[in-house]
């Protein structure tokens, strides 16, 4: 049994800020989320697999030091709460609105000049069944320079609606944000308030929360693959990923009675029981997923048209990974060796290890090979899960009555990290800081030099959620 | 692609879908802030299990093209001014569909100030498809359900 980890909270003076961000991340703790607090203060987490830093500080006349400069991860965190708050940062020049939406394109686009460059501008909505966001590309003919996303069309307040709320209801609240990942984003608040509280999951439900989330992983990760397919324009690809995804999701339907496993998720138990006939029928169709997979991405690969578009397209450069805090499959296609799920001590992970591409090449080859190896992985783990019954479970501990925690839980698409202020049963503060939310500045960058009709197929492989960024 | 093929020729065997009555209309989808639960479903009614298509209904890459507006999330603030222009866009006849429940006001859906929705409350809606998210079968039945009566009560001198 791992040790429980430890969350201490330290007040640092305004002066202090930006040395005391820089020590702990000398001492290898690494970034993991910054936003506002209810009272109005600036909070950054850190942590390492022993240790979870929350740091806060009071900002004076309405400005905090940026930290930028040495967390490049932070700048939509940081450009979010001044839209939030006001709160300006000293040293985050211009400090461009992410969540306000200003009327004037050049509020919040960069500023691009040069002969013959021009803005291409699309969505909110877009051609097919996609979520809304718009994005300006500059380009130069066909070829972008520079894309300016803006998120937050469907941004609906989950987290001003979680304050005040019961911890039941700001699970509800969670799990609305992002379908896709439901569990992921539920389990990360529901980690957090158990850790405001001082409780630590008990191993059964440990074991159930597991399995949701490679449950999650899973019918995500054949769509991601079938989507990707889509990018190109190769239907016969995207639909037989698609058959693997509703088979995956019919799965999901038959073990918890969700097609998006909602609704199985709760603060300090889980009610989820699978006997051993339901674990051997899923035994069957996991192993059946995980055998079609490969056989039917091994066909698409063997097709040159698919390799070609595949190969060079997008690519993400370690450089520009690290520097801008990229996670999940997105980093470590590029070469991040980084997987939250390593050091999970609330999750039953043990021995697990990241996937490691073959070659790290950071491009859509890239990308949706470390989902192909992730697989295999995905359904040995619930395979090896369900192996033994799964039995209702509870947590030990949970007494501490005010308190603040976080929870961190990799999802289909990166770290995805949940804090949370408790206050005599009621959350007075919530913040979600999702896989998606972290690689949009990567995928973004990922973009510059690419050819505009390959940014369908860039956004497929990194497929980001629109709706757990806007929240 | 052998192995796709036969995969896919597979699924359609096993699927077993008959042809339906043949309908003919063309169906724009807008987000106006959902939590993507209904996106993916919808994809799904239009893959190989499903295959909406075989009723002669497809998805509209414009308003412009477009018979049906197919509206997910429960509208917010942000969005509803790109819905608006959505319907704007559209021919007449034309028919507003709700999907999920939240478009439908009956979820659960954050801060009021973010919401403009109910969309019940901006546009005239037709067809009301409920479930958080409805599966593929709820959605194809009520479109087909939906349309075939609306179709023949909307269609004038029909």
């Amino acid at each position: 049994m791992t040790a429980v980890p430890i969350t201490e909270a330290v007040a640092v003076d305004g002066w202090r800020w930006h040395d005391r961000v820089a020590g702990l991340l000398d001492d290898g703790l690494r970034f993991v989320s910054l936003s506002g607090t209810p009272d109005g203060d600036v909070r950054c987490v850190l942590a390492d697999p022993e240790r979870t830093v929350v740091l806060t500080t009071a900002p004076a006349g309405g400005r905090v030091a940026s930290i930028i400069d040495i967390v490049g991860a932070a700048g939509w965190d940081e450009r979010e709460i001044h839209d939030r708050t006001g709160i300006g940062f000293e040293g985050h020049e211009p400090l461009r609105p992410l969540l306000r939406h200003p009327s004037a394109t050049s509020d919040w686009t960069t500023p691009v000049a040069g002969a013959d460059v021009h803005d291409v501008a699309v969505g909110p909505t877009h051609a097919g069944i996609i979520e809304s966001g718009h994005f300006r590309f500059h380009v130069v003919g066909e070829r972008i320079l520079l894309l300016d996303p803006q998120l937050f069309y469907k941004h609906r307040g989950l987290e001003a609606a979680a304050a005040g709320a019961s911890p039941e209801l700001a699970l509800r609240l969670a799990q609305r944000a992002c379908a896709a990942c439901a569990v992921t984003n539920t389990v990360a608040v529901a980690q957090a308030i158990e850790d405001a509280r001082g409780a630590m999951p008990d191993a059964e439900l440990r074991r159930a929360r597991t399995l949701l989330l490679e449950l999650e992983r899973l019918y995500n990760h054949v769509n991601d693959i079938g989507a990707v397919c889509a990018g190109i324009g190769f239907a016969m690809g995207n639909m037989a990923f698609a058959e693997l995804k509703e088979r995956a999701q019919r799965l999901n339907a038959t073990l918890t009675g969700h097609r998006f496993l909602f609704g199985t998720v709760a603060v300090g138990t889980s009610e989820l029981e699978i006997d051993a006939a339901a674990a051997a029928g899923a035994r069957t169709t996991v192993a059946g997923i995980g055998a079609d997979a490969a056989a039917l991405w091994a066909d698409v690969h063997r097709n040159r048209t698919a390799r070609t578009r595949f190969r060079g397209a997008g690519t993400l450069a370690h450089a520009d990974a690290l520097a801008l805090g990229a996670c999940g499959p997105a980093g470590r296609a590029s070469g991040i060796d980084d997987d939250a799920r390593v050091a999970s001590p609330r999750l039953w992970y043990d021995g697990f290890a990241a996937a490691r591409p073959e070659a790290p090449t950071g491009d859509v080859a890239a990308r949706i090979g470390l989902r192909v190896l992730e697989i295999v992985a995905c359904c040995a783990i619930i395979d090896d899960l369900v192996s033994a019954p799964i039995t209702p479970g509870r947590v030990r501990g949970g007494n501490v009555d005010v308190g603040t925690g976080v929870g961190v839980v990799e999802s289909p698409r990166g770290r995805t990290a949940a804090i949370v202020d408790v206050h005599a049963g009621t959350i007075t503060g919530m913040h979600l800081r999702t896989g998606s939310y972290a690689n949009w500045p990567a995928l973004a960058a990922a973009c510059t030099g690419a050819i505009l009709p390959d940014f369908p197929l860039i956004n497929k492989s990194f497929e980001l959620c629109y709706a757990c960024v806007d929240r | 692609m052998f192995v796709l093929f036969r995969h896919l020729a597979g699924v359609r065997r096993a699927a077993g879908l008959r042809r339906g009555a043949p309908l003919s209309a063309a169906i724009r989808h807008v987000d106006a802030g959902s939590c993507n639960g209904c996106e993916h479903e919808l994809g799904a009614c239009l893959g190989p299990m499903y295959d909406l298509q075989r009723f002669g209904l497809a998805i509209s890459a414009s308003p412009r093209h477009a018979d049906i507006l197919l509206v997910t999330g429960p509208v917010t603030t942000r969005m509803r001014p790109a819905l608006l222009a959505a319907y704007q866009a559209m021919p007449e006849p034309r028919l507003v569909a709700a999907l999920g429940d939240c478009a439908l006001g009956c979820g659960l859906l954050g801060d009021p100030s973010e919401v403009a929705g109910p969309l019940e409350e901006i546009l005239p809606v037709a067809v009301r498809i409920p479930g958080c998210p409805p599966t593929p079968e709820d959605i194809a039945r009520c479109l087909l359900d939906g349309l075939d009566g609306t179709l023949q009560t909307a269609t004038p001198g029909a």
